[in-house]
C-alpha cells in the first residue's frame, strides 16, 4: 500500500522556479500520469518524488509518513529511467541483483525474486547477457524488471517508452498496463506524449510551467477539459478553437470544439469552411480548411472527394461545444 | 568572405593535380599525399633507427659510421656480461644495470603514484566544486611546462639553501638535504615527475568520468549504494578503459624519464637517481670515454621494451573498442 501526497511542494533552480506550491493526492494503486510540454515540470517532480532531488519548499508524504529529507534509498520507491540506466558492464542478472545485494538479502532469495521478474517479463534467455547485447525492448523489460525485483511501495517511471519505435512503443504500452493491473501497485509515469497519458492512465495530471492545469480521468480531460491549454493538450489533433462570435448562441469568448466532433452537413450546415489541404487516411478524411481566414480541422469518417479549394458545409452538435471565457478558463 | 583564399587557392591548385591523377591513377595521388608525411617520418624517425642499430653493430670512438670497426653482437654481450644482474657491482657494464635497477624502481613506485594521484585528483574536479575550471587550470598548468623549467624551478625549492629548507628552518626545524640524500633524492625525481604530469593523465581520468552516464549513479542511489560500492562496482569498472590507456601512457613515459630529473638532480647524488635514458645519453656524447656503439645497443634495448608496451597498449585498445562494438 502507498500513497503518496505532495503539499505545496516548490523547486527552484537559482532564481527560476520551474515548481510552483504543487499539491496532490497519488492514491494507492493507481497509474498516474505526469503529462505536459517539455520544460513544464514534471521530470522534476519525479525527482523530488523519488528523492533525488529535494524541494525548496513543501511536503512529500509517503503512507502519511514526511520523507521530504529522506534519502531516496529509504523511500521504497524503485525509478524506470528514460535512458534504462542499466549498469552496461554488468550481466542483466547482476544488474536485477545489485539493489538486492545492497540490502545484504540472502542470495536464494535474490535468485528467486531474479527468476520471478524473469519470467514475468519474458527475459529469462537474456539474463546471462549484457544490456549492449539487448535491442532497446529487452533493455526496458530489464529496466522494469530491476524496479520489480526490489517490491516497492512505488514505482516511477521517467518517459520509459521514449526510446523505443512507434510499433514497440504500442505494444510495451499494453504490456505496462497489464503489469499495472498484475502488480496493483501506485505507478508514477511521466509522458510528454497525450496519447499514453490517455492510454495508461487512471489519472492525468496536465502540468505547464511548473503548475498543474488540471487533475482527472482520461475521459474527464477530454470531455470537460478546464481551460484552453488543457483543451488543446488533450486529443488528437488539437481542438479548434474560434471567437465566439462565429459560432452564434455560444458563451464565453472562445470557443472549442473538436476535429472529430465536427461532420458533413446533411441538412443545414453551420460553418462552411474552405479546403486547404485533405489527407486521405483510408478509415478517415483529415480536412483543413479555412473559416473567414482562421484555420479549421475536421476529421470526417470514412472516404471524401473533397480537394482544394472546396467549399465545404459542415455541422456539429451543441453539447460537444467547449465555451472559456477570457482568461482561458472553462466556461460551463 | 574567410573561405575565398581557399576557393581561389582550390582553383589553381586544380588543373595540375588533375594533371597528376591522370599520369599517376588514383593510387598514385594517394602516395603523392602520403608522401610528405612519410619523408619527414623517414628522416627522423625510420633511417635514424636503422643507424641507431647499424652504430649498435660497431664499436671504437669515432663518430661517422663509415670509420667505425664492425663487431657484430660484441656490445649487445657487454651489456649483458653479467655475473648477476640483481648485482649492478658483479656485471661489466655496472653503470647500465644500475640505470635498470632505477629505472625500474622508479617505474613501479613512479607510475603506481601517477595513476593513483591523478584518479584522486580526476574524482575530486569530477564533483561539483566551486571554481571548478579554476582547478582544473591549476593542475593542468604544470603539463604547459618546458621538462627543465620543472626541473630548475624544483631545484630552487629543493636545493639545501632553497625555498623548501628556508620554510622548514622558518619553523624551527633543521633542513633537510633532499638532493643530496640518496632516498630523497629518488622520492623527490618521483614526486616532480608526477607534479609535472599527472594533470594530463587527470584530464584523461576525467574525460572518462564525465562520460559515465548520471543516470547510473542516480540509479545506484534509488538502489541504495554505499559510496564504497559506486567506486567499485560501477565507477571504477566503467573507467577501465581510460585507466589502461592512462596506465600504459605513464609506464612508457616513466621508462623514458629523463630531462626533469637530469636537470634536477644529474642523476645523483652517486648513481641513486641515473636512469636508463641518461645512461645512454652520458654514454653517448657526455662521458670522457664516449661509446657510441654500447649507448646505440642500449637504445635499441630499451626501443625494443618500448615496443612491447606500445603494442601492449594497442592491444588492450582494440579489445576495448571490439568490446564496446559488441
Amino acid at each position: 500500500m502507498s500513497r503518496i501526497t505532495l503539499t505545496d511542494v516548490s523547486r527552484s533552480f537559482g532564481s527560476v522556479k520551474v515548481l510552483h506550491d504543487i499539491n496532490l493526492d497519488i492514491r494507492d494503486g493507481e497509474l498516474i500520469v505526469f503529462v505536459g510540454p517539455s520544460g513544464c515540470g514534471k521530470s522534476t517532480l519525479l525527482r523530488l518524488i523519488a528523492g533525488l532531488d529535494r524541494p525548496t519548499s513543501g511536503k512529500i508524504a509517503i503512507n502519511g509518513e514526511d520523507v521530504t529529507r529522506v534519502a531516496a534509498a529509504d523511500r521504497g520507491l524503485a525509478m524506470v529511467f528514460q535512458s534504462y540506466a542499466l549498469y552496461p558492464h554488468m550481466s542483466v542478472r547482476q544488474n536485477l541483483a545489485f539493489g538486492l545485494e545492497n540490502a545484504r538479502m540472502p542470495k536464494p532469495e535474490i535468485e528467486q525474486r531474479i527468476a520471478e521478474a524473469a519470467r514475468m517479463l519474458n527475459i529469462e534467455p537474456y539474463l546471462d547477457r549484457r544490456p549492449g547485447q539487448l535491442s532497446g525492448g529487452q533493455r526496458q523489460r530489464v529496466a522494469i524488471g530491476r524496479a520489480i525485483v526490489r517490491n516497492p511501495t512505488a514505482f516511477l517511471l521517467d518517459e520509459p517508452l521514449s526510446n523505443l519505435d512507434a510499433e514497440l512503443r504500442i505494444s510495451t504500452r499494453a504490456e505496462l498496463a497489464a503489469l499495472h493491473e498484475r502488480l496493483s501497485a501506485t505507478m508514477i509515469y511521466v509522458t510528454h506524449d497525450q496519447i499514453e497519458a490517455m492510454t495508461l492512465a487512471d489519472r492525468i495530471v496536465v502540468l505547464r510551467d511548473g503548475r498543474i492545469e488540471q487533475v482527472g480521468t482520461p475521459l474527464d480531460l477530454y470531455n470537460k477539459p478546464a481551460n484552453l491549454f488543457v483543451a488543446g493538450f488533450i486529443g488528437a489533433p488539437r481542438m479548434n478553437f474560434l471567437p465566439s462570435d462565429k459560432l452564434p448562441g455560444t458563451a464565453g469568448s472562445t470557443v472549442g470544439i473538436r476535429p472529430q466532433h465536427l461532420r458533413a452537413a446533411d441538412g443545414k450546415a453551420k460553418l462552411k469552411a474552405k479546403v486547404t489541404l485533405v489527407e486521405a487516411l483510408g478509415y478517415e478524411t483529415v480536412v483543413h480548411g479555412l473559416l473567414d481566414d482562421l484555420p479549421l480541422l475536421a476529421v470526417l469518417p470514412g472516404q471524401k472527394s473533397f480537394e482544394a479549394g472546396d467549399t465545404i458545409a459542415l455541422t456539429y452538435d451543441a453539447e460537444n461545444l467547449h465555451a472559456f471565457d477570457e482568461q482561458g478558463q472553462r466556461v460551463d | 568572405m574567410i573561405l575565398a583564399p581557399v576557393g581561389w587557392l582550390a582553383r589553381v591548385l586544380d588543373p595540375p593535380l588533375r594533371a597528376l591523377q591522370r599520369v599517376g591513377g588514383r593510387n598514385g595521388m594517394a602516395i603523392f599525399f602520403v608522401a610528405p608525411n612519410m619523408l619527414i617520418f623517414g628522416i627522423f624517425v625510420l633511417i635514424p633507427l636503422v643507424i641507431n642499430f647499424a652504430y649498435s653493430m660497431t664499436g671504437g670512438g669515432a663518430l661517422f659510421l663509415g670509420d667505425r670497426i664492425f663487431v657484430g653482437g660484441e656490445q649487445y654481450g657487454r651489456l649483458f656480461d653479467c655475473g648477476n644482474y640483481l648485482e649492478p657491482n658483479s656485471c661489466r657494464e655496472d653503470l647500465f644495470w644500475t640505470a635498470v635497477w632505477n629505472t625500474v624502481f622508479f617505474v613501479v613506485l613512479q607510475v603506481a603514484l601517477m595513476v593513483g594521484v591523478a584518479l584522486i585528483t580526476a574524482l575530486i574536479l569530477n564533483r561539483d566544486l566551486k571554481a571548478r575550471s579554476f582547478w582544473r587550470a591549476v593542475f593542468f598548468f604544470p603539463v604547459l611546462l618546458s621538462p627543465v623549467v620543472v626541473g630548475l624551478i624544483w631545484r630552487w625549492i629543493l636545493q639545501r639553501q632553497g625555498l623548501l629548507n628556508y620554510m622548514i628552518y622558518e619553523l624551527g626545524f633543521d633542513p633537510i638535504n633532499w638532493l643530496v640524500e640518496r632516498n630523497w633524492a629518488f622520492a623527490a625525481a618521483i614526486s616532480v615527475s608526477v607534479w609535472a604530469h599527472m594533470g594530463f593523465y587527470a584530464l584523461i581520468l576525467l574525460a572518462g568520468l564525465q562520460a559515465i552516464p548520471k543516470d547510473l549513479y542516480e540509479a545506484a542511489e534509488m538502489d541504495g549504494t554505499r559510496p564504497a560500492r559506486v567506486f567499485w562496482r560501477i565507477t571504477l569498472p566503467l573507467l577501465a578503459p581510460n585507466l589502461l590507456v592512462v596506465l600504459v601512457l605513464t609506464l612508457i613515459r616513466a621508462v623514458q624519464i629523463f630531462d626533469e630529473v637530469y636537470v634536477l638532480t644529474g642523476g645523483g647524488p652517486g648513481t641513486s637517481t641515473l636512469f636508463i635514458t641518461q645512461y645512454i645519453y652520458e654514454v653517448g656524447f657526455a662521458s670522457l670515454l664516449r661509446n657510441p656503439g654500447l649507448a646505440s645497443a642500449a637504445s635499441i634495448l630499451m626501443g625494443a621494451v618500448l615496443v612491447v608496451l606500445t603494442l601492449f597498449q594497442l592491444g588492450i585498445a582494440r579489445r576495448g573498442e571490439r568490446r564496446s562494438a559488441k
